[in-house]
C-alpha cells in the first residue's frame, strides 16, 4: 500500500469524460471499488494463454463476491517479519514464532537496550497507525488472521456479511492493545505514523521488528541497516500464523476498443518472462513482488535469496487476502483504521469498539 | 469611439475575469450543483436532493470536526494576531537592523507549509529523544507527547500554525503602524499621556482597520486549514484534530464519495462568505 490518490483521481477525471485507458494496472485492493464505480469489466480466463499457471489463490482474489472474474493477478505479496538480528543476538533470544514470544522480544528490545548506546530508545514493535488511507488496519489485520478472524465473511450467494465483531477479531484487537498500552513496546508517535515514517524507524534504529511486505527488502538493503536484519514467517496466534496478502492487478477498463489485446497483454504479463523481468528488471524497486506463475520460483530469481523463499512460503501457506470485492473496500478499511486508532489513543475497551465497527459495517453493506 | 468607453475596464479585466472563471467560479458553482448527486463519474451521477447534506448534518465525525476547526480557528487567530502585534511593535521602525530582523521573523511565512510541518514534525517527536523534549528534559521537564496524544495533538497543531502566520499578522500591522501620523502620538505625549495610554488611545484605534483585515483573513485561513494537519497527524490520533477539510478530503478521496465532499464544502463556502460578510458591516458600521 502506498500514497495513491494521483492515480484515483486522474481515474475519476478519466472516467467523467468516458476516456478510460484501456488496461489499468493497480492495487489489488480496488477490486470492489472500481466494480461498482462501472469502470472496470469482466475478463474472460479462458482467452488468456498461461492462465492455468496462475496460482489460484491469486485467480480468487480477483474474483467477486459471486466468483466472476475481474481483473487478471500480475504480482502478490504477503507480509513477513523484518526482525533486527544483532538486537537478538544482544539480547540472546530467537526471532518469535509465536504472539507470547513476539511480546517477549519487544520487551526485551525496548527495556534492554539492543543497540547499546546507553540510552533508553529503541522500541519493539514498528507500527504504522495512522488511519489515512487505512494503515493500521492494513498492518492489524495480519494479527486479525493470526487470530482466525476476518473483516467480512461471503455469503457464498453474492453479498457479504460482517464478522468483525467476533471474538477472534476482538482477540486480535486485544493484542495490538496489549503491546501498546500495556507494553508501550511501540514507536512512539506511532498512531499518526504512515508506512514513509515507519520505514525511517526500523532504518534508523528506532524500532525492531517491522510486519510488512517483502517490497522492503529493496529500500532496507539501501540503508546502514542491511546485513542486521533477518526475515521471518509472521508470528503463529491462536490461529496459527497468518498474514496480509496482497496483490497487483491488471484491469480491463470498460469502454474499451481493444478486449482482444487485453487478453494478449494479460497472456504476456503473467507468463514467467514477464514474470521474471518485473522481480529483477528494475533492482531499486521490485515491481513483481512474489511471481503469481507457478512455475517460477521468488528465491530462484533473486539468486537464491532465502528472504524471498520465506516470503513465498508465507504467500502460499498462510496468508490471507482483505475481502478485496466488497463494494467500495477502502471505506471499511478506512473505518477499521479510525476505530483501531481511537481504540488504541485511548486505550478502551476492544469488544466496545469493535461492536460500533460490526454496526457501521452492518449499515454500509446495507446500502 | 466615446460610445464604447465603459468597455475599457472590462478590457482590463478579461484576462484574469477568464481565468478566475475557469479555474475559481466555475468549480465552484459545479461543486455546489455535485452536492445533490451521488457522484459516479462513469456510471453517471445519481440525484439525491438534500441527502449529502442530511449525511453530513448527522455525522457525529463531521461534528466534532466542526468543533476542532473552530476552536483551531479562534485560537489561532486570536495568538496570531496578538503576538503579530507584539513583534509588530517591536520591529516598527526604519532602523537598518530592525528591518533584518523583520525579514528574519518573516521567513516562517514564505516557507512551504510541507516543509514547515515536517520540520516540526522531527521537532515535536514525542520520544524523550525528540528535539524539543531533549530541551524540556535539560529544564527538568518530563516527555511531552504533543502530537501522539489525542489531549495535545490540537494544541501541538495550534503552535505549529501560530508560530506560521504570527509573522504574517506582524508585517500587516507594521503597515499599519508606520501609517499612524507621528503628530498624534506627540500631541498625546504633550498632554501627558504615558507610552501605556499612548498605546490604548492612539495606537489601538488607528489600527482598527488593519486588525479587521487580520481578523477576517485569519478566519477565512482558520475555517480552511488542512496541509499542516494532514502532514502532521492526519486529523488523528482517534480523530482529535480531524477538521473541515481533513474530513472532506478523507470523504472526497479516499471513501470516493464526492458528493458528501461537495455537499460540506458547499456549506462551508457559505459560512465563510457569511461571516465575510458579516465582518466588513461590523467593520463599516464601526467606522461610520
Amino acid at each position: 500500500m502506498c500514497e495513491r490518490s494521483l492515480i484515483e483521481t486522474k481515474l475519476n477525471a478519466a472516467a467523467a469524460a468516458h476516456k478510460l485507458p484501456d488496461v489499468v494496472i493497480d492495487d489489488g485492493a480496488q477490486l470492489g471499488t472500481f466494480k461498482k464505480q462501472g469502470i472496470i469489466t469482466e475478463v474472460d480466463k479462458s482467452k488468456i494463454t498461461g492462465a492455468g499457471q496462475v496460482s489460484a489463490t491469486a485467480w480468487k482474489s480477483v474474483a467477486d463476491d459471486k466468483g466472476a472474474t475481474y481483473g487478471v493477478p500480475f504480482s502478490a505479496q504477503a507480509n513477513v517479519l523484518l526482525i533486527r538480528s544483532d538486537w537478538l543476538q544482544k539480547v540472546h533470544m530467537q526471532p518469535p514464532t509465536t504472539w507470547d514470544q513476539l511480546e517477549a522480544v519487544a520487551k526485551a528490545f525496548t527495556t534492554q537496550d539492543p543497540d547499546g548506546n546507553g540510552k533508553n530508545d529503541t522500541f519493539g514493535l514498528d507500527v504504522p497507525g495512522s488511519t489515512q488511507r487505512g494503515y493500521l488496519s492494513w498492518y492489524w489485520s495480519n494479527f486479525l488472521y493470526q487470530a482466525g478472524g476476518d473483516f467480512l465473511t461471503p455469503t457464498g450467494s453474492g453479498g457479504f456479511t460482517s464478522t468483525i465483531g467476533s471474538d477472534q477479531a476482538v482477540t486480535a484487537a486485544d493484542f495490538l492493545k496489549k503491546l501498546y498500552c500495556t507494553d508501550k513496546v511501540v514507536q512512539p508517535g506511532a498512531l499518526n505514523q504512515v508506512t514513509t515514517d515507519t520505514n525511517k524507524a526500523f532504518q534508523t534504529g528506532v524500532a525492531g521488528m517491522y510486519l510488512t511486505g517483502p517490497y522492503a527488502y529493496a529500500t532496507t538493503d539501501a540503508t546502514a541497516v542491511k546485513g542486521k536484519y533477518a526475515v521471518v514467517a509472521p508470528p503463529a496466534g491462536p490461529k496459527g500464523v497468518g498474514a496480509l496478502a496482497e496483490g497487483t492487478t491488471l484491469y480491463a477498463m470498460a469502454g474499451s476498443q481493444r478486449s482482444a489485446d487485453f487478453a494478449t497483454l494479460a497472456s504476456y504479463m503473467v507468463s514467467p518472462e514477464a514474470q521474471t523481468t518485473g522481480m529483477t528488471g528494475v533492482p531499486t524497486a521490485t515491481i513483481v513482488r512474489l511471481p503469481i506463475n507457478t512455475t517460477v520460483d521468488a528465491a530462484e530469481v533473486h539468486g537464491g535469496d532465502p528472504r524471498w523463499q520465506t516470503a513465498q512460503d508465507v504467500y502460499a501457506k498462510s496468508s490471507t487476502y482483505e475481502p478485496v470485492s466488497a463494494p467500495d473496500w477502502q471505506t471499511y478499511r478506512n473505518d477499521a483504521s479510525e476505530t483501531l486508532n481511537k481504540l488504541l489513543s485511548g486505550c478502551g475497551d476492544s469488544k466496545q469498539a469493535l461492536a460500533g465497527l460490526d454496526s457501521t459495517y452492518r449499515s454500509l453493506l446495507k446500502k | 469611439v466615446t460610445r464604447y468607453r465603459w468597455a475599457t475596464p472590462w478590457l482590463f479585466l478579461a484576462p484574469v475575469l477568464a481565468l478566475f472563471g475557469v479555474f475559481k467560479f466555475w468549480p465552484t458553482i459545479w461543486g455546489m450543483y455535485l452536492s445533490f448527486f451521488e457522484v459516479r463519474p462513469y456510471l453517471g451521477n445519481r440525484w439525491v436532493g438534500w441527502d449529502n447534506f442530511t449525511t453530513a448534518f448527522h455525522d457525529p465525525v463531521l461534528r466534532s470536526a466542526v468543533g476542532h476547526t473552530l476552536l483551531d480557528a479562534v485560537v489561532t487567530v486570536a495568538a496570531s494576531a496578538l503576538l503579530g502585534f507584539g513583534l509588530a511593535l517591536l520591529l516598527e521602525g526604519p532602523a537598518r537592523h530592525l528591518r533584518i530582523l523583520r525579514t528574519a521573523a518573516f521567513l516562517p511565512v514564505v516557507t512551504a507549509m510541507v516543509a514547515v510541518a515536517e520540520l516540526w514534525n522531527t521537532l515535536l517527536y514525542p520520544g524523550s529523544f525528540g528535539t524539543v523534549n531533549t530541551l524540556l528534559g535539560h529544564l527538568g521537564l518530563g516527555a511531552q507527547p504533543f502530537l501522539s496524544s489525542p489531549h495535545s495533538s490540537l494544541a501541538s497543531v495550534m503552535l505549529v500554525q501560530v508560530w506560521k502566520s504570527a509573522p504574517y499578522d506582524m508585517v500587516i500591522f507594521v503597515a499599519g503602524l508606520a501609517g499612524i501620523d507621528r503628530q498624534l502620538y506627540e500631541a498625546a505625549a504633550i498632554d501627558g499621556a504615558g507610552a501605556r495610554h499612548r498605546l490604548r488611545h492612539v495606537t489601538l484605534p488607528a489600527l482598527r482597520p488593519v486588525t479587521t483585515i487580520v481578523l477576517t483573513l485569519g478566519i477565512i485561513r482558520g475555517l480552511r486549514v488542512f496541509t499542516e494537519i494532514y502532514v502532521l497527524t492526519g486529523g488523528g490520533p482517534a480523530g482529535s484534530t480531524e477538521t473541515i477539510v481533513t474530513y472532506t478530503y478523507k470523504e472526497g478521496i479516499q471513501n470516493n464519495t464526492l458528493g458528501l465532499a461537495s455537499a460540506v464544502s458547499t456549506v462551508l463556502f457559505l459560512v465563510t462568505v457569511l461571516l465575510t460578510c458579516l465582518t466588513l458591516w461590523w467593520r463599516r458600521r464601526k467606522e461610520a
